[in-house]
């Protein structure tokens, strides 16, 4: 039995986000301009069967967890994949004041009675600044909002995971996996457009029990270096320790969904989050996606 | 530090068609020799672009020089890499090959006389220098020394762009008459107290340098520098002392003629975008980074599009990269830093040259600007 969901539902289609047209992206974002028509294709994804929800931090994710938290008997038995942080936050921080404008805002954001404020009045002086401790103080913000939810893994964005990865360290992937499994009690998740690099890294630093979170289509789009290779690590992979939740699986709409989940049924791979607003492209996502990996 | 991919990966191979890709990086070269890289200026892009290089298995990260103490504990701690305030005694100290500079514009024309002095190749970020005189005397110095210098505009390394300019080039829409290109962010949607070394355009600062350079040099990249820049227009909306929002028109000799448009506070726009439109004489393009529609006049069976409207999406111009961050852009440009040090024979897709273009058109976009305010005063 795995310890994750067979088939997640993801967020994409609500928030304006869509690889492969910006326009499409756009018309998206306004049709789930309000909380009902969001609701509405949850409601689908429900009936469906589908009980697993991956949600990213971003701006609209507070309200989203407030109402299922609010209408809890109504969807009683769900499990959260939320993943952190929301990069926009943060790059949007940065490109309007810069590296330590940033740093200074996300750490007084509430002033000094926010735990950055604590942390501050303990001296912020750069000898004694200490990454890790701030990491995690970063990691409980962000995932404070869906504090009530049963969340069972806490995914790191990919732009977070890879970064790191690229600086080769271990250190704050360790940590990382350790916070969200003592405080949260949730298995820690990284998203990657590297699978078979991270993987083996994490192999090498002696990371197990990490979901991991990846773009998988046969067209390899968006997979580094290359089908072939990802192909190679999934058939190696144990999915015990490294359970696979590919996602991209229609490459943006590149790949019609029957092949696409013909060509995910037949690879090891443990979990598939994707996302759809319509209860026809749901019920045949659903449909289409074998019950048990191969 | 060592960090480099395994051998054990199946690396791509070079790319099949001689046509302009994103990313034509092969490992052909790899592991023959190290290049040893210095980073200065570890802000955003220095930092990407330390996670990116350091992917690769023949480079070396050795040294980085930023003034921030914060910067410099974090990466001398966990990254392993020596750490220097002021780069001129990282320059002084260490054993380089190449050094990249993600420093703010304003500072880079004498670090890059000094990283010349020491016969080092050179990435630097956009917009490289804030004059075309600085453009043109580093250029001059460092093709003199034989050494590698490129410029940070990663649109040439978007697998739609490339292929735009290799249709463009290979005629396929035929002479083309208009162009149109533009580009949007809501990077800065409300008043700025103090906007750091953004402030001013003696810093670097404002929408022409730090965004419409972009899109300047899509047109540069596609056309060449332009023969005469009119109707420049350089507005305020939240930015105290620099443009927010960038317009201007260009033309050629030849009769070519387009237009920019570039909006940095236009909050409609959740990720920066960029739109290129290019009308010829048998066709016409439309593309951003995500994918392109082509209009062709008649059918080209041969290259598999036909007559009217064809949809190109990402998904089918994609190249792949042996390590993805922030898209494939980044990774693509580096690589090919670093295989034009290992080949001497091979040139940068954005050299010193052709980023002084863009320069240059800066240059006569301020003047034009100053020109037709003191017109509207009159």
């Amino acid at each position: 039995m795995s310890k994750i969901d067979r088939i997640v539902f993801g967020d994409n289609q609500f928030f304006g986000i869509n690889h492969m047209s910006q326009d499409k992206a756009q018309a998206q974002a306004e049709r789930f301009a309000d909380l009902d028509s969001i609701f509405a294709v949850y409601d689908h994804a429900y009936s469906a069967g589908i009980r697993g929800i991956m949600l990213n931090s971003n701006d609209r994710a507070t309200a989203i967890c407030e109402r299922f938290k609010a209408q809890a008997s109504r969807y009683p038995d769900l499990r959260w994949y939320p993943s952190i942080p929301y990069p926009h936050k943060y790059a949007s921080l940065v490109s309007e004041k810069g590296m330590v404008g940033a740093l200074n805002d996300v750490l007084f954001a509430d002033g000094a009675k926010s735990a950055f404020g604590k942390m501050a009045r303990g001296g912020l002086a750069a000898m004694t600044f200490d990454a890790i401790r701030m990491m995690k103080m970063l990691v409980d913000e962000e995932v404070a909002i869906y504090r009530g939810l049963d969340v069972r893994v806490v995914f790191l964005q990919n732009i977070v995971t890879d970064l790191i990865l690229g600086f080769d360290i271990a250190e704050p992937l360790i940590e990382y996996c350790e916070h969200v499994r003592k405080k949260y009690g949730a298995l820690p998740g990284l998203i990657t457009q590297n699978l078979p690099y991270l993987r083996q890294k994490l192999m090498e630093w002696g990371i197990s029990d990490v979901v991991l979170c990846a773009s998988i289509n046969k067209i390899g789009y968006l997979m580094s270096p290359d089908v072939a290779t990802y192909e190679v690590a999934l058939d190696q992979n144990d999915g015990d320790r490294y359970p696979v939740m590919a996602m991209s699986t229609l490459a943006s709409g590149a790949i019609p969904a029957p092949e696409a989940y013909e060509y995910i049924n037949q690879l090891n791979v443990q979990s598939v989050v994707f996302g759809a607003s319509s209860p026809g492209n749901i019920q045949q996502t659903v449909d289409l996606i074998d019950a048990v990996p191969a | 530090m060592s960090g480099a991919i395994s051998s054990v990966f199946r690396l791509p191979s070079v790319a099949k068609e001689p046509a302009l890709t994103g990313c034509d990086y092969t490992f052909e070269r790899a592991l023959v020799m190290t290049v040893r890289v210095g980073i200065i200026g570890l802000g955003r892009m220095g930092i990407t672009h330390f996670s990116i290089i350091n992917s690769r298995p023949d480079v070396q990260i050795v040294a980085t020089a930023d003034p921030s103490m914060l910067v410099n504990k974090l990466l001398g701690k966990y990254a392993g890499v020596k750490t220097y305030k002021d780069y001129s005694q990282m320059l002084a100290k260490e054993d380089l090959d190449a050094v990249l500079l993600c420093t703010p514009p304003a500072m880079n024309y004498e670090i890059l006389k000094a990283v010349a002095e020491r016969g080092l190749h050179a990435f630097v970020e956009k917009p490289f220098t804030l004059s075309a005189e600085h453009g043109r005397e580093l250029s001059a110095i460092f093709a003199s020394k034989g050494l590698v210098n490129q410029v940070g505009y990663v649109n040439r390394f978007n697998d739609v762009f490339a292929r735009t300019q290799a249709m463009v080039a290979d005629g396929l829409i035929g002479r083309v008459i208009r162009f149109r290109s533009e580009m949007y962010s809501a990077t800065i949607t409300r008043a700025q107290e103090d906007d750091g070394w953004r402030a001013t355009h003696a810093n670097g600062g404002g929408a022409t340098y730090e965004m419409a350079s972009h899109a300047i040099d899509l047109i540069t990249f596609l056309f060449g520098k332009p023969d005469h820049i009119s109707g420049t227009s350089l507005s305020r909306l939240f930015s105290q002392h620099v443009e927010d929002i960038v317009a201007s028109n260009f033309r050629y000799a030849g009769g070519l003629g387009g237009s920019i448009y570039v909006n940095w506070s236009d909050a409609s726009f959740r990720k920066p975008t960029n739109k290129l439109e290019i009308f010829g004489e048998s066709g016409k393009i439309l593309a951003d980074q995500h994918g392109m529609k082509l209009y062709l006049a008649s059918a080209r069976p041969d290259l598999g599009f036909a007559k009217g409207w064809n949809q190109l999406y990402i998904t089918g111009l994609f190249s792949s990269v042996p390590f993805y961050l922030r898209g494939i852009e980044f990774t693509a440009q580096l690589y090919d830093f670093v295989d034009c040090i290992a080949d001497r024979g091979r040139t940068t897709r954005c050299d010193f040259s052709a980023a002084t273009d863009t320069l240059a058109v800066i240059d006569t976009m301020f003047a034009d600007n100053a020109h037709n305010e003191s017109e509207l005063a009159r």
